[in-house]
This record gives C-alpha cells, structure tokens and sequence, in this order.
C-alpha cells in the first residue's frame, strides 16, 4: 500500500430482524451517526463515500445509494456503490482503503447495509438463472452438498457444526448489536430441524436488517484523531470463475491466493501464532472449520479438530468471530464489512464485552458468490 | 498532485450496439470483447493486474447477476476483482485510483448487459425513492422530460433547438459503426417524430439497445508496452447529487460543474473550450445542453469542441456501459482509431459519464496525449 | 378530509412486476433442443478437450473459445449432495428430496439436480445414477425433460474418480 491507511470510527446499528422502527436512510444514519461521534468527524469532514449492498432485489429498489446521497452525506461529493454478493461488505472498505491509499482523499466514509425484511430474502438468495428449473431454495441448498464433501474428506463428527454455532451464540451474548444473541447448548443445535441436510436450523445465518459505517484516513488525518485507530495492514480481493472442472468449493483457490496475498502484505508466517483474532465469514455453521484450513490457520483435514478442542472460543488460543459472526448477524450487504469493522474495533480495544484481551493483530475475512469472491484485511494496534 | 502516476487507456473493444443480439448472452457477446481488447494490446490476460466491471442486476434481471462475468473475465486462476452496481465508467474511475494507490499497474474494465431481456423504463423507476417518487410512476424519461422542460423555461430553449441537436448527432453516428442508429436525419423529419415524453420526441432520445464492451488502462512503464499511442488521463473528478427532484434545479447539473471543474483543475487547464473533444453521457438534447453550460460552453454550435462526434447515446445508449463508451470514443479519437468519425488533430478530450435520473451523478474524464505529471 | 389520520402511515407496500424475456442464446439452444431427443449435449475447449455441460462458447479454466458440441451419456455419478427439507418456490417436489451433483460420464463438470426413485437415507456419494426422461411427445427442449436422476444399481464408483469432481 502506497500510503498508510487507518479505521478512525466505526459505527453499527442495533441488528434485528425487522427494524420496523426506521426506515432505510434513518438505517444509514444510525450507523453513519455513530460512525462519525466515534471518530470526532462531522459530515463536512469526509471527503468521500464508499456504499456497499448485496443484490438490490433484497430491498426492490435499484441502486438504492442513489435516493440515500442525504442519508449518506454524499451531495456534491464522490460517491461510488461496490457490488461483490456476500463479500461485499468487505471489498467496499478494501475500496474505501483504496481512496485514501491514493492520496486524493483524506477521509472517507464507508457504509454497508441490507434492510432484507422488505423484500422476499428467500426468493432474492434462491439461484434464480434462466432455462433452469429452481431446485433449491436458499443459499444453504447450494452450499450444503459441499459441507457433506467436507466431512466426508475429513471424516469429521457431526457435533462440530453444531459445536460452532452454539459457540458463536455464546459470543454473540457478548456483543450488544448482535441480532441472534440468546445461548443454545449442542444438544439444541442437533435437536433442531435439519433443512438441507447436514446443515440444520440452527446452525444457519438469519435474516437481519442491519448496517456498518467506518471512516478510514490518512495517517495524518488519523494522528489528529481522539482515539487510537487500527491501522490496515494489508488487504485484497480476489474472485474465481464459477465452471471450472478444477475448482475447489470446500478450500476455495481464491481464498487461498487472498490469504497468501495479504499474508505476504502483512509479513505473517504463521497464522495460528501472529494473528491475535479473526472474524471469518461463516453463514452455516461447517464453514468455520473449512476456512481454518483455507485460511492457513492449520492443515487441511484439520480444521474440525481445532473447534473439537475448543481452540477457537472466546478467551482460547485463537478467538474466532468474538462478536458472534455471521451465524448471530446477517444483514447480507452489511456482512462482510462487519467482519472487518470488528477486527479493527478489537485491534482498537474498543470491543467491550467481547474484547478479545491484547489483541494487537486481527482478520477480517469476507466471501460470496458460489464461493467465488474472497476479501480480507489485517488490521493492526501499531503502524 | 506531483505524487499522481500518469495512466493511460491503451485499448478499447466494442460490440456494435444493435437493439437485441438474438444469439448471445450477455457474457457471450462480453467474451469476444475481452479477447480483442487483450490482443490489440498484445498481451495475455494473465498481464493485466486487475479486473472491474460495472452493471446492474435489474438490467440483468437476476440477483448476483454480474457473477456470471467472472466466467469470461479470465478469472482462472482467481484474479483481484471488483464490481460496481453502476455504469463500468465508473468503474475505470476506480480503478485508476487503485493505479495511484500503488495496488496494481494495470486494469481491465468491462461492461455488459442485455438490455433488450427487460424493459428499462418500468425498471429505472425503481431508482427512485420507494416512497414519494416511485410511486408517481415516474421512469428515465418523465424525469430527463421534467430536467428538460425546466432547462427549455429557464433559456428560452425551443423544440427546433432540440431537433438541431439532435439531428447533429445523428450525422456523426451515420459514421459510427459501433452506432445503433446509422441513418442521418434533418432536424425537420426528427420534429414531426411523436412525442415520448414531451418535451421530448421520438427522435431525440436513443432506443433500447445493448454492447459489451472491455477498456484497459495501464500506468506510465506499462501503457507504452500495451499501446502506440497511449491515451493519458490528465484529471479526473465524479460529484453526486440528491435525486429528490424538487431539491435541486433541475435546469441545471451542479455536480457535472463541480467536477469538470475539479477534473480540469487536475489536467492544468482553465476552460473545457481548451479540448478538441467532448463525449458526453446525453441521452436527450436537453441533457447536451445543460451539461455544455456546466461545462462553461456555448449551449448549441459547431464550434469546437466537437461534441460527440460518436453520434453519442443518442445514437446508441446500452445503459450500464454507455459512460465507458464515451471514455473508449475519446481513446479512439486521441489514438487515431476512430476511422470514419475522427476528429482531425485532437490532441485534448473530455469524456464524461452520468448516472441516475436527471444528471443525478457525473464524472468527467481529462484526457490527452501527452502525459500530466512528469 | 379535515381529519388527520389516526396512525401514523408506517409501511408502504410495493409490488414489483417486471417482465424479462431472457436470450438462451444459440449455444443454450442446441442444448434446450437436444434436451428433446434425449440427448445431453456439451461443448469442448479447443485448447485442453474439457467437456462442458451445459455447453459454454469459452472455457472458464483455459479462456479459450470452445467450439464444438459434443454428446455426453447421461449417466453419471454423485459427487455430492443434500437432503432438502425445504420446499422450492414454483417446483413441486415431494419432501425430503435430495438434490444432487452429478458428474455425467464424458463431462468435466457436474450439474445439479433432484434424486428419485430411492428413498434419501440410501443416496451415496459416489452412486452411479442415469436420467429419467419425460416420455416421447412430451418433451419440449426444455431442462424440465429431464425429470430427475435414479440409482441404477451399478455398483459405486471409487472415489478417486470423483474426489476432484464436485
């Protein structure tokens, strides 16, 4: 990166599923508002917007940035709108970094959001491709053979799912925003309905409506700050074509070619010992243990036995998604910057209650497509 | 400013615009595009850094619908790559600021969509507002007929006025052949066509058609390897506006003043009278003429700058990709490719992009041939 | 109307119609036709000879143009899959059902669909299974000619032979 680049003030809403208490732009805005206080800016401080949301069918209003440039604070300035699928979140801030990375633009306003509970989410997700008949409905149809892949390779327990998603629920307990926040033990995991089997009820993301802002500057603009920013060490996007008879969706090669590139960025060797914490994109419950190995945190095979072992809980060796991740929040727009506005927010210290203890070095990681488009971000204490 | 690198487009493919290709897919007709953008720059895919694209999933009519792009990108192995919900103009402007950022040196831009699949004047209505202005049942061309009729009070701008332009644009697209309306026609035949939306005829708006196109870019030490006669941006700048309508006065574009007055700023130039060239994202008379006056020119004549000697969107206007068009028109005008519709000596452009209904966003493009910054 | 309103307006409902009239495209077309006679077809890559199904004008994997339509069987094996417990809007499939990669003999890629004639707890990876047509006169070059896949007995194929093959 040609410039450094920092997270100066991170804001999200209240998730839930239904926000019937605001509407899109007041959705925004209590992200934005927030976003600005923790920063110490005003609106006539950000030189730019960067705006981010998964498909528009979610909400039926096209390019909804465009109504939202009040919302935004974007009149008479440069605003671009970022469209990845489920990453999106995070290739909006990895385009926010960018800016400011040029030395055009000081501070930037990066906003993510989906208020899904006004459209028909289902529909929106279901792959809906001309000259072929639906055969299944939701994003889990589509990745739950690939899970049923993974445990047949590893021949990994079925209580590991179920293990990761009562794990992530006992963190989402620690973070206020969070939209799935009361506890299950395992047993109710494996108790509840299975939907695409191996994936059950409750081992899936929700629907949430729910928004993220950050403003990222310059390490000028950063030094003349009230608060100790997270400085973005590395990032990257990547993506994959979908038919390709090589491909691999269990340990996706543009996940592992985003690692390796911010890795290498970041000058980390070993994942497992140099990263303090990571919030990883896991929308059903399997793929935390499918991104530990794609992520290089172990080897491949390996990944289940470290959430076999309790390796990746809150206040254990590696922290995975303290804030509750994906599974206990998804506004899908939203997703993948939350991942990223977490990691800064632990590097910062200012997770409260699901502070993961002297967290100096964080992750952010984002996916969408049919695993296709992976971000990712490394965030640090220090310059 | 002196830190800025010169970046260059080095190349640009289109698809003809033509009302419906009845035997591709979107990313069928991308496909050839990128293959032939890629081999007049003489290189392979796996030479260019970066991959963007701009386009929208409701002129796809499918969520997600720009992934399918990847599959005729090149993105095997996985390549860095993004995407905009927004014309691939748009999308060059980022990539260009990843190129200052030091994030890469070279980039792909692609643009497609089938436009013909939907119907674009009941879609774009969902760009409004859910719940004052869309309900009003208003499309692209109520509001770019309100923009009009605002701009035709303020100046005293008459229907004849309209028909001149328009039928100037349809002289330069008979020699266009990436046009989709190739027939000339006098300003009295486009006065007698009905009326759309008045104040605007039949003739003085595009009809429904759809491209493909792909445009590389590529910083100093790469662009002169791509290309002979690199096309240099020399100043850049996008502003957006509220869309509400009543917000703001319509007769007039305060974003695409503001940033061709940035954008100029950048290029050290004091008046856009001072380029060869303009392509402008005027998709009716009324809209050249506003965005001329934004632009601190004579609303109407032949003096220079040529104004869209491409025939402009009025002679074709794929929707998501019609802003990279007119940054591709002005490669070819400053390059030497634009064959029949070439500007004698054009040294300067301006090539501007717009967005949303009524000029809402703009972006305007400096370009040259020589380099800004030494 | 002197009265304000009583409740405050707190939704507004929007319903969307957008009609689309999607370009198969020829490629697509040849197959959709073929689909009427029973026959799968799929293109070859010009560079490495991958078969793809449903046919593509490029290869993803080589970037090169794919220029020739070739026949596939259309046997083929499970790769991988899930029992769905959810219904799919605008099908009719009884649940459970299972819904399943199939890598046809002679194609490089698999495709997705529904498994019948078994009950769900009997699929397998690696189940050797063959398409059930919808009979003559009744197929319209559509994929919906394909009802769904059944087991065919044949025993299993080993798993080197489709462990890269999602």
């Amino acid at each position: 990166m040609k410039r450094p680049v920092a997270v100066v003030g991170v804001g999200q809403t209240h998730h839930a599923a239904r926000r019937s208490d605001l509407s899109m732009p007041g959705l925004l805005r209590e992200a934005i508002d927030r976003a600005l206080l923790d920063a110490g800016l005003e609106h006539k401080d950000i030189d730019a917007v960067v705006l981010g949301k998964a498909p528009d069918m979610l909400e039926g209003i096209m390019q909804p940035e465009q109504f939202l440039i009040g919302a935004v604070g974007g009149h008479l300035k440069p605003v671009i709108r970022v469209h990845t699928a489920g990453s999106v979140g995070a290739t909006t801030a990895l385009a926010a970094v960018t800016h400011v990375a040029s030395g055009l633009f000081e501070r930037v306003l990066t906003v993510a959001f989906e208020k899904q509970s006004e459209g028909n989410t289902m529909w929106a997700l279901s792959p809906n491709l001309p000259f072929t008949p639906p055969l299944v409905a939701g994003a889990g149809g589509y990745f739950a053979p690939y899970i049923r892949a993974y445990i047949a390779r590893t021949k990994a327990p079925p209580h590991i799912g179920p293990m990761i998603a009562a794990n992530a629920r006992a963190n989402a307990g620690r973070n206020e925003y969070a939209h799935l926040r009361e506890p299950m033990t395992v047993e109710d995991v494996m108790q509840s309905p299975m939907l695409w089997d191996p994936i059950r009820y409750l081992e899936t993301c929700p629907s949430s409506d729910g928004a993220v802002a950050m403003i990222v500057a310059s390490e000028a603009a950063a030094k003349k700050g009230p608060r100790k920013p997270a400085w973005v060490r590395a990032g990257a996007s990547y993506a994959e074509a979908m038919w390709v008879p090589a491909r691999d969706q269990v340990n996706p090669a543009a996940g592992r070619a985003c690692a390796k590139h911010v890795y290498d960025a970041a000058g980390i060797t070993d994942p497992w010992n140099q990263i303090d914490t990571a919030e990883i994109y896991v929308p059903f419950s399997w793929f935390e243990a499918m991104w530990l190995e794609n992520l290089g945190f172990c080897d491949l095979g390996e990944g289940w036995r470290i959430v076999d072992r309790g390796e990746q809980k809150f206040g254990a060796h590696l922290p995975i998604n303290p804030s509750g991740g994906v599974l206990c929040t998804n506004p899908i727009g939203a997703s993948g910057m939350l991942r990223f506005g977490e990691a800064a927010l632990q590097v910062m210290g200012r997770a409260g209650a699901h502070q993961v203890e002297g967290a100096k070095t964080a992750l952010g990681h984002a996916y969408g497509g049919g695993a296709q488009y992976f971000a990712m971000w490394i965030v640090t204490s220090e310059l | 400013m002196s830190e800025l690198r010169n970046v260059a487009v080095v190349g640009f493919a289109q698809a003809p615009i033509v009302a419906c290709d009845a035997h591709r897919t979107a990313t069928e007709m991308l496909y050839p595009q990128v293959k032939r953008a890629l081999a007049e720059c003489g290189v392979e895919r796996e030479a260019i850094d970066y991959q963007t694209a701009g386009s929208a999933d409701y002129i796809d009519g499918r969520p997600f619908g720009f992934v399918a792009a990847l599959d005729v990108m090149g993105a095997w192995p996985p390549k860095q790559d993004s995407h905009l919900e927004m014309d691939a103009a748009f999308a060059a402007y980022y990539a260009w600021i990843r190129i200052q950022a030091g994030e890469c040196d070279t980039a792909m831009v692609v643009g497609y969509g089938k436009v013909s699949e939907g119907q674009p004047e009941r879609i774009l209505n969902l760009q409004l507002d859910p719940y004052y202005q869309a309900p009003l049942g208003l499309g692209p061309m109520t509001t770019a007929a309100l923009q009009a009729s605002a701009y035709m009070a303020r100046s005293g701008t008459t229907d004849r006025d309209l028909a001149e332009i328009a039928a100037r644009n349809r002289a330069a697209g008979a020699r266009n052949p990436d046009a989709q309306v190739r027939e000339a026609a006098t300003a009295e035949a486009l006065q007698q066509t009905p009326w759309v939306v008045e104040p605007l005829r039949q003739g003085y708006v595009p009809p429904i058609g759809e491209s493909a196109v792909c445009l590389i870019l590529a910083a100093e030490g790469k662009a002169e390897e791509l290309c002979d006669r690199p096309v240099w941006i020399q100043g850049i700048d996008q502003r957006a506006e509220l869309q509400t309508l009543g917000a703001r006065d319509l007769s007039r574009s305060a974003s695409a003043r503001l940033a061709t007055e940035k954008a100029l700023a950048m290029a050290g130039l004091d008046s856009a009278s001072e380029v060869d060239v303009i392509e402008l994202f005027a998709t009716n008379p009324a809209e050249e003429m506003i965005l001329r006056e934004a632009m601190g020119l004579p609303p109407a004549g032949e003096t220079k700058p040529v104004v869209n000697p491409s025939g402009g969107p009025i002679t074709g206007h794929p929707l998501m990709m019609t802003g990279l068009i007119r940054l591709g028109e002005a490669f070819r005008q400053l390059s030497g490719r634009a064959g029949a519709h070439a500007v004698p000596n054009a040294r300067r452009a301006i090539a501007h992009a717009a967005q949303g209904h009524a000029l809402q966003q703009n972006l305007v493009f400096v370009l040259g041939r020589e380099r800004r910054w030494s | 109307m002197t009265e304000p309103p009583k409740e405050p307006v707190k939704y507004v409902d929007a319903n969307l119609y957008l009609p689309y009239r999607y370009t198969a495209g020829d490629c697509r077309a040849r197959f959709l036709h073929a689909l009427k006679d029973k026959r799968i077809l799929g293109s070859r890559c010009s560079k490495t000879g991958k078969v793809f199904v449903p046919p593509l004008v490029s290869s993803p994997e080589s970037f090169a143009p794919c220029d020739e339509l070739v026949e596939v069987s259309d046997r083929g094996v499970i790769t991988t899959f899930c029992i769905v417990n959810i219904p799919v809007i605008g099908r009719d499939l009884q649940l459970p059902y299972v819904a399943a990669s199939v890598a046809l003999d002679g194609a490089a890629l698999s495709i997705f669909s529904a498994i019948q004639e078994c009950k769900p707890e009997e699929v397998r990876m690696g189940m050797r299974v063959e398409a059930v047509w919808k009979p003559d006169g009744e197929r319209q070059g559509s994929f919906e000619d394909i009802l769904y896949f059944r087991p065919t007995g044949e025993p299993d194929a080993p798993l080197e032979s489709f462990v890269h093959r999602l």
